[in-house]
């Protein structure tokens, strides 16, 4: 439970992380909050030469208003989304999926960028980001890029970030509650800490008594978060009624193929993403 | 039993009535010869009835079965009695058992007043400090906090056997009892002669000897201790100590009982199973500290109610253990588990001087069945005649809307992020980028 020896670097800013990841050789690891990696170190399962820490790298924390979004810097912890007063307002739903994640202990130390970056399709935040179709600003030696949600969940722990590469924020579209929408995280685990059987991000837009918009991620129905599109495109339009919904979820599998293992068959997982999604956006919709 | 009330047609808590020992016979020999000596199964029962708040549960129960609300209810019971109080020597000497079941302690009287209580059960974790300190503070009227107990090292505890089998207070605990009796005994003497009076108008209260029918003439027993440390006046023919050594060993087992009665949520839609209540009653003789019992229970509660519901070791076809950390291999938390309503009733054991039964065991016996029980009255109805353990969701789901008894769990690789699990690891190492 030691892990094997490794060389280490703070920088503080996000030039000079680059700097040292350029520098670093080709077995360089880039630690945030560390909920994941450090306990695979630990384990052996990985090696790296270097590990280039994040924390104090300021400029990757908090959130700011831009325009029409909201910017989440890579670095900032569950815990301060949780606290965030724009997120509690325009992106309730990463708050409400934020505080699902772990433990308490884990939400202090663990980060939003981080968690994205790893990509584990049981993680709870990743879903959310594709269903909110979040944009990703990617730093690299060459400049910014930014690569939308659905391009950025490339496969199984896999992302469009290649070598020498950093997340530094993500982009969040402003949901309010005062603009229509209501958003709900449905999430399905044995005791409280565990990963998700499966989960449903849920947020919908009413006008009058009809969905005009519909957005679904779903965790763990496979290598990557996944959107419910059909179910989304059988929502919008159509009254609001617990047939309609209960309609619309039963296509919410359609399309996925999520693994057999351990925690649940494929066939059961398909089932509880139905029954799941139709609870999240009855309670999003407010039946 | 449960099984075998549905069987009958019986209601499940009459089956067991119909069966059990009342109270008025006991004590009660069992055909094989153990001697039961103390209970009311019925006292227990109406007690964590109440506490359970049974009839409106049931009611509860009936109401979302007529309406076919996703969420069923379901009540299980687990009556159950125990043999503890390990053990009559002779008794282990008839069954070719290695050793002997007694256990020893010793009191030692410093001349500053303190006590010293070397017991051979060691705890783990059990209390054994706090509750021996309250024995031997009861039993020579000393202050508790005058006590200090030693344990666990032969150097300073020679003498003992094993905490286990919910047998320490019962066994010893007992040996503390015995041991203070006489250092009481060799004070009384030590006393007299220091008040010139016959040991006979001796009364001993309160941790004071005092001479009956003359106010004034008394002494403590701590100053005592310190007297006979001195030596300087004592009486002929006795050794200069009140230090003594006790070793019981109990003529029978105890008998603990109880009822525990658990109301499970069943979710029909995902096989999701909830505890909505859990009441226990248990009957486990005098109660020497409460805090400490319930302390027991609730850990017992938690230990039995998670191999119905959570823990479970999974090997695949060449043999490796595919549950083999706490990602995979759950264990409930506080968030997980319910509010316990625990209750004692209390009929104390004859077979040693505290009265007492044990109750270490106590919740992980009764809480499993229980629990089970719960989920297959809460789902009975729907065609479900068994369940295995632990009652992950996907095997509820799969007994309700496929039959069975939801079959054994893919012993495939979990899919839990990384941390343990080989492939995820491997990919976490070799392809994540855990920023």
């Amino acid at each position: 439970m030691i892990p094997a020896a490794f060389d280490y670097a703070r920088p503080t800013t996000v030039d000079e992380a680059l700097q040292v990841i350029a520098d670093g050789g080709d077995d360089v690891k880039i630690l945030a909050g560390g909920q994941s990696l450090i306990p695979v170190m630990r384990l052996r399962l990985a090696a790296p030469e270097l590990l280039v820490d994040l924390t104090r790298v300021e400029e990757l924390r908090g959130v700011r208003e831009e325009g029409h979004q909201l910017v989440v810097g890579a670095m900032t912890t569950h815990a301060d989304v949780l606290a965030d007063p724009l997120l509690a307002r325009y992106a309730p739903l990463l708050v409400q999926a934020t505080g699902t994640v772990a433990d308490r202990q884990v939400r202090r130390r663990g980060t939003f960028g981080g968690a994205l970056a790893h990509a584990d399709p049981a993680g709870d935040l990743p879903a959310v980001a594709l269903a909110l179709d979040a944009e990703f600003v990617i730093a690299g030696p060459g400049g910014r890029r930014t690569v939308a949600a659905a391009d950025f969940f490339l496969d199984y722990l896999t992302t469009a970030l290649v070598d020498g590469e950093i997340l530094v924020g993500i982009a969040l579209p402003k949901l309010a509650a005062d603009d229509g929408w209501g958003v709900r995280y449905e999430k399905f685990n044995r005791v409280a800490q565990a990963w998700s059987i499966v989960a449903v991000a849920a947020a919908v837009r009413r006008e009058g008594g009809r969905i005009t918009e519909a957005r679904i991620g779903l965790t763990n129905m496979g290598p990557t978060p996944l959107r419910a599109s059909a179910t989304e495109a059988a929502l919008v339009g159509v009254d609001v009624s617990l047939e309609t919904v209960t309609a619309a979820a039963a296509q919410a599998a359609a399309g996925t193929s999520p693994s057999n293992d351990l925690n649940a068959q494929a066939d059961y997982r398909q089932h509880l993403a139905q029954v799941l999604t139709r609870r999240a956006v009855t309670a999003a919709a407010g039946l | 039993m449960d099984e075998l009330a549905v069987t009958l047609g019986m209601d499940p808590l009459e089956l067991r009535k119909k069966n059990w020992i009342n109270a008025e016979e006991f004590p009660f020999t069992t055909v094989a010869g153990l001697e039961y000596d103390s209970g009311d199964y019925g006292q227990a029962t109406q007690q964590a009835l109440e506490l359970l708040g049974y009839d409106e549960l049931r009611a509860e129960q009936q109401r979302r079965r007529e309406s076919g609300d996703p969420v069923q209810l379901g009540i299980g019971f687990s009556t159950f009695t125990e043999m503890c109080g390990l053990a009559p020597s002779r008794v282990l000497g008839s069954l070719a058992f290695g050793a002997g079941g007694w256990e020893s302690a010793s009191i030692r009287m410093l001349p500053t007043g303190k006590v010293e209580v070397v017991t051979g059960s060691t705890p783990h974790g059990q209390g054994h400090e706090t509750a021996w300190s309250q024995i031997a503070a009861d039993s020579l009227g000393v202050p508790f906090e005058d006590v200090e107990v030693l344990h666990g090292d032969t150097a300073i505890s020679s003498r003992g056997l094993d905490t286990y089998g919910s047998r320490s207070l019962v066994v010893g605990g007992a040996a503390v009892v015995k041991a203070a009796e006489k250092v009481v005994q060799k004070a009384r003497k030590i006393a007299a002669h220091l008040l010139e009076a016959s040991e006979d108008d001796l009364e001993f209260a309160g941790g004071t000897f005092s001479v009956t029918g003359t106010p004034g003439a008394s002494i403590g027993i701590q100053e005592v201790a310190l007297a006979i440390f001195a030596a300087h006046d004592y009486p002929e023919g006795i050794e200069p100590s009140i230090d003594a050594e006790a070793t019981f060993d109990p003529e029978n087992f105890s008998f603990p009982h109880g009822t525990h009665i658990c109301a499970m949520e069943i979710d029909t839609e995902t096989g999701f199973a909830r505890i909505r209540k859990y009441a226990c009653v248990d009957d486990i003789g005098t109660i020497v500290n409460p805090m400490i019992v319930e302390g027991q229970v609730h850990g017992g509660l938690a230990q039995g109610i998670s191999q119905a519901m959570f823990e479970e070791a999974i090997y695949d076809a060449e043999g490796n253990l595919t549950t083999g950390s706490f990602v995979d291999y759950l264990l409930p938390t506080a968030a997980d588990l319910p509010h316990f309503d625990t209750g004692n009733t209390v009929h104390a054991a004859t077979s040693n001087p505290l009265g007492a039964k044990g109750v270490g065991e106590a919740g992980c016996i009764a809480s499993t069945p229980a629990v089970v029980n719960a989920a297959l009255d809460a789902v009975r109805h729907l065609g479900v005649t068994d369940l295995l353990m632990p009652l992950t969701p996907e095997r509820v789901w799969r007994a309700i809307h496929h039959g069975g008894d939801g079959g054994d769990r893919d012993p495939g690789l979990s899919n839990a992020q990384g941390v343990t699990s080989g492939a995820a690891a491997t990919a976490a190492a070799t392809g994540g980028d855990d920023q």
